[in-house]
């Protein structure tokens, strides 16, 4: 397992009226942050909300490439990102103990956090198809390169891991600076992850290892 | 953090806790089990708060030590509100500690706040002026900066420093108005009304009169000579005489004050120093030794000469007597001062913050209950004792919302 310290490349925010980020996700131009009440959209050139949804956003945040998916009590809704209309809900595996939310390959990805699981399931049903077990609170999943990754926050630490989608196995750590949680996580499909900041609300890019 | 502890500590924030409830009533996990303990502390069961808290505290992992000392920060607040002093001071210290230490400042001042206010509270006011003062005066949100504020009027008023008080209550008003929390303001307004509600009687030349607390401190820098009941201590400027320890003496001391500058009769002076009904020979002897005892005592501030029928004071240095009262003498005046803050006590909080056995204080509610000054609740261990509602200080129960963040 390789261990390094997380290099934050930029740190975005606090912004106004937003007092904790719950979940991150990116569409390729803007970086997406859930806040309690609200979704917003984030520049990541000049770090200003460019646009908001009202919608109810307590925890994961994801996009397929139209919609995004929000988690918001113990359930899972679906928001056409054009509009922001509801289009349709389905139940969260972990009936409301669910944190972290990705899109790969068709499924969503949906982490547990204190029962320290990232479950696969249908976006059409919330059918759970499998469960990886972590070994630490998941509160943020993603997948880039076929690589998956999660966020963990445990306590008063937080790490980035990259973990064996088959067996959980942890094959990378990005440990956090002291005092910095991530609460949501998403890769721009490129060098960085995007970070929720937790009760700091700000949101942070961190550098994504590159091997070859 | 996961969605619907999210969801219900933002229902709790929004001063909403049965929706709060809702979403985490059926789950045992740690967060949870914080949550709804918080929720039934605001909707007033502080008994069953207490017990999740506690549960909470307990499921937190060894990792998780800022939320446990949190959950203990807040069953320290339910403690101080039931009037539970016995509960563990060094638990809280040690939370305040953690907090501190992780850089929860907000949540660690809170932990301050509450511990200066059970100093406060049992009237170790030096202890709650240094405990205050230890607070890192981070910015504070507005509702800690009017708890802050209350204290520092609570130890002010205590001390008869009417303009730090009123200084402090506008501060509080201010940061009250700011927090827009309803019960705060409740908290700030009752808090004045101290400052305009009489707190002693003047008694004069056989007159007596209502003195407010500014009154009362203004008395410090007269020139009169003044018998006051309060601290029982008799004192003109620098030079005090305290009779603290000889009742005797000191309720010989005030009816020769209050007639001055009439004498006293004999029968009066020892029907009331002496709760004797008739006065007979073996009196007049006792009396004439007290009064010896008490012209001893008083040396440097008044003499007392024997007249016709009895004895009359005769005060140096000033031509002005007063004597300093309790509004409303009761024979449990002490007791009633701390229930009149409003809240359920035990007699055993009652005990220990008035420094006598629990024994006497026991009696002394039930003599108060008999003429309907007291009423008591629960039995047993957990029976509690409380006065109608009246201005009290600081007494609220605030649990901030910053206990609830991740």
């Amino acid at each position: 397992m390789k261990r390094s310290a997380a290099e934050i490349v930029t740190e975005y925010g606090p912004f106004p009226g937003v007092e904790a980020v719950h979940g991150v996700t990116y569409d390729g131009t803007h970086v997406w942050f859930a806040s309690g009440d609200k979704l917003n959209a984030v520049d990541p050139a000049d770090g200003k909300i460019a646009r908001s949804i009202d919608v109810a956003a307590h925890a994961g945040t994801a996009f397929d490439g139209r919609h995004l998916f929000q988690i918001a009590e113990d359930r899972i809704q679906k928001i056409d990102a054009a509009s922001g209309k509801v289009l349709g809900t389905i139940p969260a595996p972990g009936g409301g103990g669910d944190s972290g939310l990705a899109w790969a390959e068709g499924s969503l990805w949906v982490g547990q956090y204190r029962e320290r699981k990232i479950h696969q399931i249908d976006p059409e049903t919330g059918k759970i198809l499998r469960t990886i077990e972590s070994k630490r609170f998941v509160t943020g999943v993603t997948w880039v390169d076929g690589e998956l990754w999660h966020g963990t926050w445990e306590g008063e630490d937080s790490d980035i891991r990259r973990i064996d989608p088959e067996t959980g196995k942890v094959l990378e750590q990005l440990d956090m600076p002291a005092g910095t949680m991530v609460s949501g996580l998403e890769s721009d499909g490129g060098d960085r992850f995007y970070c929720g900041g937790g009760d700091r609300g700000k949101v942070r890019a961190v550098r994504r290892p590159r091997h070859g | 953090m996961e969605s619907l502890i999210t969801a219900a500590a933002r229902a709790l924030e929004a001063g909403d806790p049965l929706g709060a409830l809702n979403r985490v009533a059926l789950r045992n996990d740690a967060p949870s089990l914080a949550l709804r303990g918080i929720a039934m502390a605001q909707l007033g069961d502080l008994a069953k708060a207490k017990t999740l808290l506690r549960s909470a505290a307990r499921a937190f992992g060894p990792r998780e030590a800022v939320a446990r000392a949190r959950c203990l920060v807040a069953e320290a607040e339910i403690a101080l509100v039931s009037r539970d002093l016995n509960w563990p001071v060094k638990t809280l210290a040690a939370a305040r500690a953690t907090l501190e230490k992780h850089g929860d400042l907000v949540n660690a001042a809170h932990a301050g706040h509450i511990e200066a206010r059970r100093l406060l509270l049992v009237g170790r006011l030096d202890e709650a002026e240094r405990t205050l003062a230890e607070v890192r005066p981070t910015p504070l949100p507005p509702a800690s900066q009017v708890v802050r504020e209350l204290v520092v009027a609570g130890i002010a008023i205590r001390r008869l420093r009417t303009k730090d008080a009123r200084a402090a209550l506008s501060r509080a008003a201010d940061a009250a108005r700011l927090a827009s929390i309803p019960a705060l303001l409740a908290e700030v307004d009752s808090a004045n009304l101290i400052l305009v509600t009489p707190a002693a009687r003047l008694i004069a030349r056989g007159s007596e009169h209502p003195l407010l607390l500014g009154e009362i401190e203004r008395l410090a820098t007269s020139t009169a000579l003044v018998v006051d009941t309060f601290h029982h201590v008799v004192r003109r400027q620098g030079v005090a005489v305290s009779l603290g320890t000889r009742p005797v003496l000191f309720a010989l001391a005030r009816l020769l004050a209050q007639a001055w500058p009439a004498d006293v009769s004999r029968e009066t002076l020892i029907s009331g120093a002496f709760q004797a009904r008739h006065a007979d020979e073996s009196h007049r002897a006792r009396l004439r030794v007290e009064i010896g005892r008490l012209r001893t005592q008083l040396e440097p501030l008044a003499d007392i000469s024997a007249t016709q029928q009895g004895f009359v004071l005769a005060p140096r240095k000033t031509r002005d007597v007063l004597v300093l009262a309790r509004p409303d003498e009761e024979k449990h005046a002490a007791v009633l001062a701390f229930l009149a803050d409003g809240e359920p006590w035990s007699s055993s909080a009652l005990a220990l913050a008035l420094r006598i056995s629990p024994r006497t204080v026991q009696r002394a509610l039930e003599d108060l209950a008999r003429s309907g000054k007291v009423q008591s609740f629960g039995h047993g261990r957990a029976r509690r004792w409380m006065t109608p509602p009246v201005p009290g200080f600081p007494t609220g129960l605030l649990l901030p919302t910053p206990l609830l963040k991740t």
